[in-house]
């Protein structure tokens, strides 16, 4: 796992930096009075030691087989619309309101990633806003966004 | 007042109707969480938090601890049905589990699994009863650098058993130690990398981060690719083992209960390495070793025993230390800091209550699962066909809708989906992930317990070898470290893995 590893690494080393560099502007302190600075100083420390050895070890090991990163080729497409589904809802919730949000979230995920029918989708989509809507905003009594429509 | 008298004082708060119901809606989901594969009980739990903001904090505990001890027992039914494990403490069951249904005795090794899953729980509970008192009057002659050098050790055990590189184990938990820095410091009150964001002040939200690392990044893996599972179709009937059964499932069972009781008290995935140790040490012990994996009782019955009685095991060092030993207990620990229970070793004193309340609560709930298990096979069978394209979108509403009820705050719903991303990038790059939990749960309070050791002996920090009680939590760390890189115990690892 020579590539994961050397990822890995370089992103461990740019938290280890992050958090050594950050912790002088928050007071270290010393041993006998640490500072809020004193652990995100020693922790980034050893963690920007531990990904350079780690980095070392990913570069100096020869060969090695590279799985490929997604098992299927269109494996992807799910995962990045999956993602941008739910980034989308954040910013929707707002101006579109909790109702309508969830309908359009449900639906656009049972029809397009895991190809479904339309029906299958709008069924699954108003289904689970109604129960949801039910359970949380009936039961619960927890205040959503509305959105533009008032609901 | 003595154990009965406590235990008679649980028992009237756990037989309020309330909290039956809620005791009955844990182990129902619990149960359903372990069948439904893609959804484990760390995640079931992490969903639920939002909920159990609404609910008072004894019923919150019983109901969440209904979900991990259910989990264990729904989790046998698809490992012996559709041969998927529905969480990892079942993947054991699955070999020979299966094999039985394969030969139409699908009924018994349903059967065994929950009374093997009874039998360990009940036990189970039992001794946490006698175990958790006398270990809660031990740990209050703690101090801060015992406490420090407790949870270094108890991150160290989580680091050595859970996989192949401890250099890469040993980064995520910095990582977590990291992590649990930002925001303000309690000490001097300065702000630490929360860059101005109001919602970081108190730190990384609990929820979001575990709902995203579990719940997001576990459904980002699934929907890569279509699963196609087949179930075994012929009808299940017969669940009640033979006398036969019985006779050769006896003996593993109790030896399951016991191995996986002591297993579950040490910090580690112990539902999981106890179902491998009692398969192992079953087929170590038995005159006909050639039978496992061929549809043999004798491997359904103790691993599924020893994985509930370690489930009950891992509670102990939660009520006692306040130490979490695996992640799902991490996750349980959040629960009830959210309701200002802070356990420890002034626990079981200052709320007995809740204590003795859960613990009658579990004994309830497993008699509520043997009930419920049984009859109830056709209609989980059913549930495992419901499609997984309905189901994620479900879950991911749940998650997303569960984070903004916490404080109606969007941040805390980006919060979630980063580290969603986050945890599913450390599943491909497979960078374990319950270090990092154990050390985002246990950093702020590791942090101000070695700032107050460090303080209290004016910067010296040998203190943390000169005290006794530290320098064996030290001692016991630092042979693990060392041992680890011995190149034997390094391949002992990577099988474990």
């Amino acid at each position: 796992m020579k590539r994961n590893d050397l990822i890995g690494g370089l992103f461990f080393l740019g938290v280890g930096l992050l958090f050594t560099l950050y912790s002088h502007r928050v007071e270290i302190g010393t041993w006998d009075e640490p500072g809020p600075g004193f652990l995100p100083f020693w922790a980034g420390m050893v963690v920007i030691g531990m990904s350079v050895l780690l980095i070392g070890k990913s570069l100096s090991r020869g060969g090695g087989t590279t799985e490929a990163f997604f098992p299927q080729s269109d494996s992807w497409k799910r995962v990045v619309f999956t993602l941008l589904a739910l980034v989308g809802y954040n910013f929707l919730l707002k101006p579109l309101g909790f109702v309508l949000v969830t309908f359009f979230f449900v639906g656009f995920l049972v029809k397009f990633i895991f190809p479904g029918s339309w029906k299958k989708a709008f069924i699954a989509a108003l289904l689970s806003t109604v129960s949801v809507r039910l359970i949380f905003v009936n039961l619960l009594e927890i205040n959503f966004p509305k959105g533009f429509l008032g609901f | 007042m003595d154990i009965l008298g406590y235990l008679i004082q649980g028992a009237q708060i756990a037989f309020q109707p309330m909290n039956l119901l809620f005791c009955f809606v844990g182990v129902l989901m619990g149960t359903l969480v372990g069948i439904l594969p893609g959804l484990g009980p760390t995640a079931a739990i992490a969903l639920l938090l939002p909920v159990s903001y609404h609910i008072p904090p004894v019923s919150t505990i019983i109901m969440l601890a209904g979900i991990y001890y259910g989990a264990m027992y729904g989790g046998s039914t698809t490992s012996i049905l559709v041969n998927i494990p529905g969480e990892a403490a079942s993947v054991i069951t699955c070999i020979d589990g299966h094999q039985m249904a394969k030969k139409g005795r699908a009924g018994p090794a349903l059967g065994i699994a929950a009374f093997g899953s009874f039998i360990a729980g009940t036990i189970g509970v039992i001794g946490i009863m006698l175990v958790a008192p006398p270990m809660a009057k031990f740990a209050l002659a703690f101090g801060p650098a015992e406490y420090f050098a407790l949870m270094l050790m108890g991150i160290v055990i989580i680091i050595y058993m859970s996989s192949g590189s401890i250099l890469k184990d040993f980064l995520t938990a910095l990582f977590g130690l990291l992590l649990g820095t930002i925001g303000m410091d309690t000490i001097s009150g300065t702000q630490r990398l929360t860059f101005g964001v109001l919602e970081l002040t108190d730190g990384i939200g609990f929820i979001p981060a575990v709902m995203g690392l579990f719940g997001i990044s576990e459904i980002l893996i699934n929907v890569e690719q279509v699963v196609l599972t087949t179930l075994v179709t012929e009808k299940v009937k017969g669940l009640l083992p033979n006398l036969n059964d019985w006779k050769e499932s006896f003996w593993p069972m109790i030896r399951g209960t016991v191995l996986g009781f002591f297993i579950g008290v040490l910090p580690g995935p112990a539902p999981v390495i106890s179902t491998y140790s009692s398969y192992a040490m079953e087929k170590k012990l038995s005159k006909t070793p050639e039978k496992f994996g061929t549809g043999y009782i004798v491997g359904v019955a103790g691993p599924e025993a020893a994985n509930n009685a370690a489930s009950s095991g891992a509670m102990i060092p939660l009520f006692t230390l306040g130490i979490p030993s695996n992640s799902v207990i991490a996750v349980l620990l959040g629960a009830f800091m959210i309701h200002g229970l802070q356990p420890g070793p002034m626990f079981i004193s200052k709320y007995p209550d809740v204590f003795w309340a859960t613990i009658v609560s579990m004994y309830l709930g497993n008699v509520m699962l043997l009930i419920l298990n049984l009859p109830l096979i056709p209609l989980w069978v059913k549930m495992l066909k419901v499609p997984y394209a309905i189901l994620f979108p479900l879950i991911l509403v749940f998650c997303l809708i569960g984070v903004y009820s916490l404080n109606f705050s969007q941040v805390e719903i980006g919060l979630m989906i980063g580290f969603g991303v986050l945890g599913y990038m450390m599943r491909k790059f497979k960078f374990e992930m319950p270090p990092l939990i154990l050390a985002l749960v246990l950093g702020p309070m590791m942090e101000s317990n070695l700032r107050l050791s460090l303080l209290l002996s004016q910067g010296d920090p040998t203190v943390f070898v000169r005290r006794p009680i530290s320098a064996v939590f030290i001692l016991v760390s630092a042979m693990l470290i060392v041992s680890s890189l011995i190149p034997g115990i390094q391949k002992r690892r990577a099988r474990l893995k």
